[in-house]
């Protein structure tokens, strides 16, 4: 079975590697996009150190808000255990990731252990209509909405509202919020950065401050996507910052506009994209103007690749470190159907040895 | 490969080493001056002060808190001066890589990260791993835990107590147990907003006293060499000495170590309520010859605070600076990111004397340590400064030309005389911390000792000298040179492996089955996902 590409002619992987290496030493500006593992990540970064290129999660947006939400403001968090154990009031913020909703049915299945009142009521926040993750048992979410407004509207209002002040539109249901939190030990809001905007987020915050200012809230971080929230975290150990990172002028530079990797492609900048998915489906561009080296789990070469090798999937084809949402941390996962396709990780450490003379440090 | 360090001044207090000599290298290891002595390599050392590489027992370096901290603060990556490139991701902010290239540029070749939260162990070694050069150890955070604080609750045998312990330093591979204002995180979460050491967790039944007791024992019991490592209640309070002087008569015969005890060193006289009680905790840890502390000296500029005591953490919300914190309630402790910058007004210089007060008043240097509590009183980078306000009463009186005298008014510290010694300071940073960790290997200078040697050419900055190393070898392998990188290795994970009783085993699959609805699998990750060769060392318990 064929595992590497030039174009569309098979090759042996050694070659197929050089070819992309060569391709990388030649570019003038490099893009890296990823949804990889935890060492498929710290080899991404550490080739992306010696190519002098950007690097980006490939489905970047969502992630990129959840990291403003970080560096811009700061947050008030809890951990996913304590949420299961203690939450007695559950308010879903907006569209959840569908990765979550199996965590949100099982906080309805179970009861808060070490909340004295053993119940848990829900709460969704969102314009009427929205997808809500279903619930187990038959239960269902309260709405706090103001008809079609936005998220961020909809929590400035509810924010509103808990401070006494008046709404041009009121939310709907508050009172029975208002009184579930003046009862509640420890509500807990579920949030992401799916479908959530900055300002939601903020405003999100702002309204479990203020909670904090007499009793206790927090909020639980259910990543847009787990991947991306684990290069994110090793990105911020390995260079000092999160994901949108280049190395254009030698050192790492943080800069969420000039190193958003489609905004980069899409404008020209970018010269050669490795793109790093043993599962996201690649791109489809037909005047591609930019080289394409593609790192996939395929059968088949990617159209309009200048390279194409076959990559395992983490925790499927091979052991990984992966984040979990579940645990809030970084988890150790078996191979489900252990294979012979080489990891991301080792691709690349390949691809950096023909591109580079001495190894990078990862 | 046999190497010759020769001429040097050597200091090195375990083995009675005092004076002009040479020093050999086999390998990985310092051997003794061999028959014939034909060196493959000689270091000349005359003009330079040879001592074993030092040891930080208190640096949050890794982990989740400290990742957390450069997610919120990316903009103080401008503050880092931009590195030369022959060293890979050596110029990356605040980084891993980093860590481990300045840490050895001054001649530290064992760094202690003393905060790990057991749930976020494989991130915490993870992130150690990318740490180049230097070994590493961590302790692991007990004493918010529902399963312990549970088991106090109920009067769990002694043995079944010290079975989670050592269950909790074997999974999470850690070099001992931290206990971070035991039982405050837990209140918490319960809405209580102040916690002394005579408190009670609100839903346990149990005091903050009774956990320190506990935990104190149990470390004991089970031989861990490092004494219970305990963050005090009160940090940062006005009166906290109180609570210090408590736990340090808390220790009760039994050795416990005081983390940080500067942040404990305030009394509440003067106008302002707030005043340096140096003199008195000096004079009890004088006393109290099984208690040792680490100082955690503030320096003054921009850094951030990253502690896991989560409590302490939101009630300084408000002196952020920038405004921006994160607050995270985690399984135990959790943890809260609060940037802050220290001023040269009364409060900060109030802190600073604090800091060097303790350091001059406590007489021995096998029990104070040399800690900044990286990053919360200072980075690590400002050590240099630091050793030469100890052994310079000149560096410390030019300083205290721009500070606020009033606070200065209320310290000792100008009445001070000492000034360290090369020797003490060999003790405070090398002997004392190996000794208290159980690193046998390492701290002295001694034949079949581990190859860590930090070589400093002599200067009249002290700062210049101890910032800059000559030369440094980690396990044999000369790393740095003239004060730069000159090789990249990987160092070790440090850890104990004391026995795991199959029956707790089973019961915390039971608990976390029930409690979290997961298998104790997803938190117990093997060796090889830190995929590095060799990535932990193991260091034995005392029998």
């Amino acid at each position: 079975m064929a595992v590497a590409w030039i174009g569309n002619r098979e090759a042996l992987i050694e070659h197929a590697a050089a070819h992309a290496a060569s391709l990388l030493s030649s570019s003038r500006c490099p893009v890296f996009s990823f949804d990889t593992d935890i060492d498929g990540t710290r080899a991404a970064i550490a080739l992306a150190e010696r190519a002098g290129a950007a690097y980006d999660h490939a489905d970047g947006a969502a992630l990129a808000r959840e990291t403003a939400l970080f560096t811009d403001k700061g947050a008030m968090t809890v951990a996913p255990g304590e949420t299961r154990r203690r939450a007695d009031v559950v308010v879903i913020v907006g569209e959840l990731p569908r990765i979550h909703h199996g965590l949100v049915g099982e906080l309805a299945g179970t009861v808060p252990d070490l909340s004295t009142g053993n119940q848990r009521e829900f709460f969704v926040v969102g314009p009427n209509g929205m997808s809500v993750p279903p619930l187990n048992g038959g239960r269902k979410a309260t709405q706090l909405s103001c008809g079609q407004s936005s998220l961020a509207a909809t929590l400035a209002a509810l924010r509103a509202q808990y401070k006494g002040q008046r709404t041009s539109q009121p939310v709907s249901n508050f009172n029975d919020f208002a009184k579930a939190l003046a009862a509640a030990h420890f509500p807990v809001f579920l949030f992401s950065g799916h479908a959530a905007e900055g300002l939601a987020l903020e405003m999100l915050q702002g309204l479990i401050a203020d909670l904090n200012r007499k009793s206790r809230a927090s909020g639980l971080h259910l990543p847009a996507n787990e991947n991306g929230w684990g290069s994110t975290l090793a990105s911020a150990w390995m260079t000092g910052f999160p994901l949108r990172t280049g190395f254009a002028r030698g050192f790492p530079e943080f800069d969420p506009w000039r190193c958003d990797v489609a905004r980069m492609i899409a404008a020209g900048e970018a010269d050669l994209h490795l793109r790093i998915s043993a599962t996201t489906a690649q791109p489809k561009e037909k005047k591609r103007r930019i080289a394409l080296i593609a790192l996939t789990k395929t059968q088949e070469p990617v159209a309009g690749a200048a390279v194409t090798i076959a990559i395992g999937e983490a925790g499927v084809d091979h052991d990984a470190v992966v984040y979990s949402s579940r645990t809030g941390s970084l988890r150790s996962i078996d191979a489900q159907a252990a294979s012979q396709l080489p990891s991301a990780a080792t691709i690349i450490r390949l691809i950096a040895t023909h591109a580079f003379a001495e190894a990078p440090p990862c | 490969m046999l190497t010759k360090i020769a001429s040097g001044d050597i200091i090195d207090p375990v083995n009675g080493r005092l004076g002009k000599g040479d020093l050999w290298i086999k390998d990985d290891k310092i051997v003794p001056a061999p028959a014939g002595g034909a060196a493959d390599r000689i270091i000349e050392a005359s003009g330079c002060i040879v001592m074993a590489g030092a040891i930080d027992i208190h640096s949050h370096i890794g982990g989740g808190n400290v990742n957390t901290a450069r997610l919120l603060l990316p903009e103080q990556h401008a503050a880092h001066q931009v590195r030369p490139a022959t060293t890979p991701l050596s110029n990356a902010g605040w980084s891993t890589f980093q860590t481990g290239c300045l840490y050895a540029k001054m001649g530290f070749t064992t760094v202690v990260e003393p905060a790990m939260s057991p749930g976020a162990a494989l991130h915490t070694h993870l992130e150690l791993a990318d740490i180049p050069i230097i070994d590493k150890a961590t302790l692991a955070i007990l004493g918010n835990d529902d399963f312990l604080l549970s088991m106090i609750r109920d009067d769990a045998p002694r043995t079944m107590i010290e079975d989670y312990v050592a269950w909790t330093v074997a999974s999470t591979r850690a070099l001992g147990v931290k206990v971070i204002n035991a039982g405050a995180a837990a209140a918490f979460k319960e809405n209580v907003r102040t916690f002394s050491l005579d408190d009670v967790v609100p839903s346990y039944g149990v005091s903050s006293r009774k956990i320190v007791k506990t935990l104190q024992a149990a470390v004991d019991s089970l031989g861990l060499p490092h004494p219970l490592h305990v963050h005090c209640n009160n940090l940062g309070s006005p009166g906290s000495a109180d609570t210090a002087a408590a736990t340090i008569a808390a220790a009760d015969g039994l050795p416990l170590h005081l983390a940080h005890l500067q942040f404990y060193g305030y009394g509440t006289e003067g106008k302002r309520g707030f005043s340096s009680a140096a003199a008195r905790l000096a004079e009890l840890v004088n006393a109290t010859p099984e208690v040792t502390i680490d100082i955690g000296q503030v320096m003054f500029g921009q850094t951030v605070t990253v502690s896991s005591d989560v409590m302490r953490q939101f009630s300084a919300r408000g002196s952020a600076h920038p405004k921006k914190t994160v607050i995270h309630d985690g399984d135990g402790n959790g943890g809260g990111i609060v940037p802050y910058s220290y001023g040269k007004d009364f409060y900060g210089t109030m802190q600073w004397a604090i800091g060097l007060e303790l350091f001059l008043l406590i007489d021995d240097p096998w029990r104070v340590f040399f800690t900044t509590d990286h990053p919360n009183g200072a980075p690590f980078t400002a050590y240099p400064a630091l050793f030469e306000l100890l052994m310079s009463r000149e560096a410390r009186t030019e300083m205290t030309a721009g500070l606020s005298s009033s606070a200065l008014a209320l310290s000792t510290l100008a009445a001070i005389d000492r000034e360290y010694t090369f020797e003490e300071i060999a003790i405070m940073t090398r002997a004392a911390p190996a000794k208290l960790l159980g690193l046998t290997d390492r701290g002295h200078l001694g034949a079949g000792a581990t190859a860590d040697i930090a070589i400093y050419r002599r200067d009249r900055s002290i700062a210049k000298m101890l910032g800059r190393a000559a030369y440094v070898f980690k396990d044999g392998d000369l790393v740095v040179q003239d004060g730069e990188i000159i090789h990249y290795r990987w160092g070790k994970a440090l850890r104990l492996k004391p026995p795991v009783d199959k029956a707790m085993v089973r019961r915390l699959e039971d608990y976390h089955q029930q409690r979290y609805g997961l298998s104790l699998d997803w938190f117990n990750f093997p060796d090889s996902a830190i995929a590095r060769e060799q990535p932990f060392g193991e260091v034995p318990c005392r029998t």
